[in-house]
């Protein structure tokens, strides 16, 4: 019985040097500061907010029905947002989809400014002067961009720039599953 | 010591004073923004903001950041208190939009049930060996 222990230490030690290696392999390539979003697979919530660039229209969450959307969220004062703009006039390419912008925090001069010199992929943009609209979306910076299915259900949340890479390795994909009934 | 040296203290002094006081005023200006005519509001109003985490800046409470995110959310939760809401439902508000991770102190759920009874089932485990290896030591003693 003793014989047994004594060679059975050394196993036991090793499997648990083992079981650490693999538990703290998996937790340094995670990423903390990201939050996951409340809102997958759950529909878009409900809101009333007016256009950035029509004062008069009023955008609601059925706005987002029949079609794929993107939907980025941006600021004038968003370092990163300057970064990811161009992206958006070559994603805007893609016939699938919508690109729709969620202005977040900003002032209305410095919004238009924005749009004016970084040029405006957007199909249309929400006005979230307050930064109420974002809070009911879980936005905690920008950018951030979500994909929206046919059903206006939210299906991803991308923190930071969509990178070339971004969209193909992640968003594209996404795209064409939502396409063939998600 | 000398008459100019007093004076050259004194005004050292007073200029300490007058700056500590600028100083206090400030923050006094940047804590003081959220009032409440309810003494128990108003405590609540702390409890929440200390036990609630700015998402955006993850090692901090509401209550100690000044993050917009942080001000906004605040602002909520005194309009929510305002409006007669309960805690709970502040609290609610703020898991389904940024979920658990909102929360300093975390609700047991079925995920992390593991977590809540780790402690317990090693107590149990380590009695249970223990005694084992105790009650071995006596047999080994008598013998």
């Amino acid at each position: 019985m003793k014989n047994l222990t004594s060679r059975l230490k050394p196993l036991l030690s090793l499997s648990i040097f083992v079981l650490f290696v693999v538990v703290f392999y998996f937790l340094i390539g995670q990423d903390k500061t990201e939050l996951p979003s409340q809102l997958i697979d759950r529909p878009v919530p409900k809101f009333s907010v007016r256009d950035l660039l029509n004062k008069d229209l009023i955008h609601t969450q059925e706005d987002f029905k029949g079609k794929i959307t993107l939907l980025n969220v941006w600021a004038s004062w968003c370092p990163s947002c300057y970064t990811e703009h161009p992206f958006w006039q070559e994603y805007a390419k893609n016939p699938d989809i919508q690109i729709v912008g969620l202005n977040y925090r900003d002032k209305e001069n410095d919004a238009f400014r924005f749009l004016h010199e970084q040029g405006n992929s957007y199909l249309w943009n929400l006005f979230d002067e307050n930064g109420r609209l974002g809070i009911e979306f879980g936005v905690y910076g920008a950018p951030e961009t979500f994909i929206i299915d046919y059903d206006g259900m939210v299906r991803y949340r991308h923190v930071g720039i969509v990178s070339p890479e971004v969209y193909k390795d992640i968003f594209l994909p996404l795209i064409e599953k939502i396409k063939k009934g998600f | 010591m000398s008459v100019f040296l007093r004076v050259k203290y004194l005004f050292a002094k007073s200029i300490f004073v007058f700056l500590s006081l600028v100083v206090a005023s400030n923050s006094m200006a940047t804590i003081d923004i959220y009032e409440f005519d309810d003494a128990k509001l108003s405590a609540r109003f702390q409890q929440l903001t200390y036990t609630l985490r700015c998402p955006k800046c993850q090692n901090q409470n509401l209550a100690d950041s000044n993050s917009t995110l942080s001000l906004d959310l605040k602002q909520i939760i005194y309009e929510k208190l305002k409006a007669g809401e309960t805690d709970q439902q502040v609290l609610d508000f703020m898991k389904q939009r940024y979920g658990e991770f909102i929360l300093f102190k975390p609700e047991m759920s079925r995920s992390n049930a593991f977590l809540w009874a780790g402690p317990v089932v090693f107590l149990v485990l380590f009695v249970v060996f223990f005694l084992r290896w105790y009650s071995n030591n006596r047999e080994i003693e008598d013998e």
